[in-house]
């Protein structure tokens, strides 16, 4: 079988597995509910107080940017994860049994990846075309100025993005939630590269911009400036896509992106840097060997292979100890269990649970966070170093009610009495406990300065943040939409201490704890009714 | 202690039936579930065990429906299922601390029950190293010693010797035979001779439908005088293929030992003690001549 047939279905069958499952529906819902948020005008494009008349060139432009930019944030996280389930369906070990290359295998995935994103950028595609319909500002299509935003603009970052989350999950450090995090950061430095040098310039894009303009932004914005210019040379050189309900209030016709050949060059080239970002990943490719294999269980193995060589002997001897006499062995029969009480019995097991297998740094920095919080002045304290202390223990909070999904416990656990009733609150009550504890310094300045407002702002947050974890990692079944959403949440809102957003109810400004008091009971009656409905018997 | 299974059917989607109208009625002892693959073993038990739901019919213990009072089988259930995980950072004493916190243990008792489990399972030595680190069959004895946590009295194991070694196995047998004097302990397995040497019932399930349910002995007598043995030639093992319904195989250097089930001796074969393994074929392949396949 020739190398192409075999790339094809390994690439095929990648993309069927994740087709078949019903997250990939979620996935598309995704993109229709962008599209629709762009089409409803949520989404807003737009130059000085200017937006393109609703034409193909407009529409187009507008679909290409929004795909470019969020779509790729989130579809990072979507296809990140291909080859932790080869490893976890142990189809992986069958894998690498074969002759098959690691470069092969990573360009496959890769391959697998863009594959599920350029459905995504379809879908948007034909969102591009309903919108310009239903819109009428202008009824006639040209579909190649409608569609070759996304092919050109969306398609490429999407490709890049694809084969940066085959990079992340052969490396190490960035394999599990540590790369989500990280993801969101390099996402933004990303945009930021490609429009930073334009903007210190004053707004004047030049070719070199466009290679290494990841979504496509500043080539757009350098060509619609000029073109507004020549219309209304009074206006003002702004470009922004932004969310919200801000609306240009006046219209100029765009009539659509100028390919000329390097800016072809430049995009098409983000498909070469894909492809290197692929083969790249093949260097630290494990291929699925279990002594190289990452994360807690990997590590354990691997210490485990240092220690059982001495033991051997100890162990032998134990074995014959016990085999002196195996059958007359009997257990001890137990008292009737007394069941309910042990409450906290369990938190404890929980806390356990979530606190073991971190290094010795971790609680060291979870310490010194605390330690600030009560020892840097109280506005540095609620501003700053709370904000450190509530990012810092987030793959704690992650695993949160999808750990027995993860690691196939579920069956242990819910066979046993009263699972719902005391698994669950155990659950949450330690990680209410672990997010008092590294925010607690802040608590006892709170409690000292006398701010009560602020104190159940604290409090509040101390339930919302554990609630959001359990509710988000019992509903999908995993910890990655949790560490997503918490990160640019944690981003957007309480680190710029927007109103409304700023769920650490420290700072009186933004400080909403009403709301995320209603939302924390929302989320644990979501989470409640969820569980209910995945055991057999509640 | 009396566990009774009345007229189950559980159903998947809207056609398929993996179980139906199923019924049994358990004492303390060790009932053998055999069946082949598909079979609806594994529903039963997920069933039995609350993990699942019967779409018909009623299970009930010590006279509650567990259906409606499920805490009053969980609470006296050990349950070892085919596929478990583990949480790879925590160590066999942790796990299973952690798991007796779930089952409601106290803790005092339960710390001592744990070291004796991890007596009785041989991983007394490495109780303190992670579970990521375990093999396969150290696993699966962590997961018996959990299954034996809370002195269960309705013991459910399915494929528990999966991945032992064979010490490991006869030990965890006999185990299970002394278990079953006081307790109803149920065992799935496709390995016939665990059951051969534990069951004091079987119960053989194909295609969702309890086909045969009896003491060994009984099912051992239903073969008695119908299983045989002959030597033949290696060239002619395709041909008696044809003809007989061969139980097993050996190859040795005077030719093919062949042990066929017929109701009248095959030219120069003599007749041979059965089997569970005999017992068992033929009890499905009368299920399957009457016209269900199994």
């Amino acid at each position: 079988m020739s190398r192409g047939r075999v790339l094809g279905h390994l690439v095929k069958a990648d993309f069927l597995t994740r087709v078949r499952r019903t997250s990939f529906l979620l996935t598309l819902g995704f993109a229709v509910f962008l599209g629709y948020q762009t089409f409803a005008g949520n989404i807003v494009m737009q130059l000085d107080d200017y937006r393109g008349v609703y034409n193909s060139a407009w529409v187009g432009a507008l679909m290409g940017v929004v795909t470019s930019t969020f779509l790729t944030l989130v579809g990072f996280y979507i296809v990140k994860g291909s080859i932790q389930r080869d490893e976890t369906t142990r189809v992986g070990q069958i894998l690498a049994a074969t002759p098959m290359s690691k470069s092969f295998y990573t360009v496959a995935k890769f391959l697998g990846n863009f594959a599920v994103l350029a459905a995504m950028v379809l879908v948007m595609g034909v969102a591009a075309l309903c919108m310009q319909l239903a819109h009428s500002e202008d009824r006639t299509l040209h579909l190649w100025t409608l569609l070759s935003p996304l092919l050109l603009f969306a398609l490429p970052a999407m490709a890049f993005v694809a084969a940066l989350a085959v990079l992340f999950e052969t490396l190490p450090l960035l394999r599990g939630g540590v790369g989500n995090v990280a993801w969101f950061f390099l996402w933004t430095g990303l945009l930021v590269a490609g429009i930073g040098p334009a903007a210190t310039r004053g707004g004047t894009v030049t070719h070199a911009d466009d290679f290494h303009d990841f979504s496509g932004m500043p080539g757009l914005y350098g060509q619609m400036r000029g073109q507004l210019l020549e219309v209304a040379p009074q206006a003002h050189e702004s470009f922004s896509l932004s969310i919200g309900s801000m609306k240009p209030h006046k219209r100029f016709l765009w009539t659509g992106v100028h390919w000329d050949a390097v800016l072809v060059a430049a995009r098409l080239t983000w498909f070469g840097y894909a492809l290197a970002a692929a083969l790249l990943a093949a260097l630290f490719f494990h291929r699925f060997d279990p002594a190289r294999s990452f994360g807690p269980a990997g590590r354990s193995r691997r210490l485990n292979a240092v220690q059982e060589r001495a033991p051997v002997v100890e162990f032998a001897a134990a074995k014959q100890l016990a085999q002196a006499d195996p059958w007359t062995m009997r257990l001890t029969p137990l008292p009737p269990a007394s069941g309910k009480n042990r409450f906290f019995a369990m938190v404890a097991a929980e806390l356990r649970l979530m606190l073991q297998g971190h290094r010795w740094w971790w609680y060291a920095m979870a310490g010194a966070l605390c330690v600030a919080c009560v020892a840097a002045p109280l506005p540095v304290s609620r501003g700053g170093i709370i904000l450190a202390a509530w990012i810092w223990p987030l793959l704690v909070w992650s695993p949160m009610g999808s750990r027995e999904s993860r690691y196939a416990t579920g069956s242990l656990i819910f066979s046993a009495p009263f699972a719902l009733q005391r698994q669950l609150p155990a659950v949450w009550t330690a990680g209410v406990l672990v997010t008092l504890a590294t925010g607690g310094g802040l608590l006892i300045r709170l409690l000292i300065a006398g701010d009560g407002r602020s104190v159940v702002g604290f409090l509040v947050a101390v339930c919302f943040i554990p609630s959001l974890a359990l509710a988000l990692g019992v509903l999908s079944g995993g910890s990655k939409f949790f560490e997503a959403l918490y990160t640019v949440w944690w981003y957007t809102g309480a680190a710029h201490h927007i109103r409304g957003l700023d769920f650490t109810g420290t700072v009186d400004a933004s400080s909403t704890p009403a709301l995320y008091l209603g939302l924390t009971i929302v989320l644990l009656a979501a989470c409640w009714m969820r569980r209910r409905t995945q055991l057999a018997y509640a | 202690m009396k566990l009774s299974i009345e007229n189950v059917g559980k159903r998947y989607g809207s056609h398929t039936w993996a179980l139906r109208r199923f019924s049994l009625e358990l004492k303390p002892g060790v009932l053998g579930l055999l069946g082949p693959n598909g079979a609806g073993k594994t529903t039963l038990m997920n069933i039995l065990a609350t993990i699942t739901r019967a779409t018909e019919g009623q299970v009930m213990w010590g006279g509650a429906d567990v259906a409606l009072e499920p805490n009053a089988v969980r609470a006296v259930l050990g349950y070892l299922p085919q596929d478990f995980g583990v949480y790879p950072n925590l160590s066999a004493q942790e796990f299973l601390e952690y798991l007796a916190a779930v089952k409601g243990l106290d803790a005092l008792p339960a710390r001592r029950r744990i070291d004796q489990l991890l007596n009785l399972v041989n991983l007394s030595d490495v109780r303190g190293r992670p579970l990521g680190g375990y093999s396969g069959g150290m696993k699966q004895r962590v997961g018996i010693a959990q299954a034996l946590l809370n002195d269960p009295q309705l013991l459910i194991v399915d494929e528990p010797t999966a991945g032992l070694d064979p010490e490991e196995r006869v030990r965890f047998r006999n185990l299970l035979a002394e278990l079953g004097g006081e307790r109803i302990v149920i065992l799935s397995t496709h390995i016939v001779s665990d059951v051969e040497a534990t069951a004091t019932e079987i119960a053989l399930i194909a295609n969702g439908a309890l086909v045969a349910h009896a003491p060994p002995e009984d099912l051992l007598r239903r073969v008695e005088g119908r299983v045989w043995e002959w030597v033949i030639p290696s060239a002619d093992l395709n041909a008696v293929k044809q003809c007989y319904r061969i139980s097993n195989t050996v190859r040795r250097s005077d030719g093919v030992h062949v042990r066929v089930l017929a109701d009248e001796p095959p030219k120069g074969a003599l007749p041979a003690a059965p089997t569970l393994e005999d017992a068992y074929l033929d009890s499905l392949s009368v299920y399957r001549a009457a016209g269900v396949p199994a």
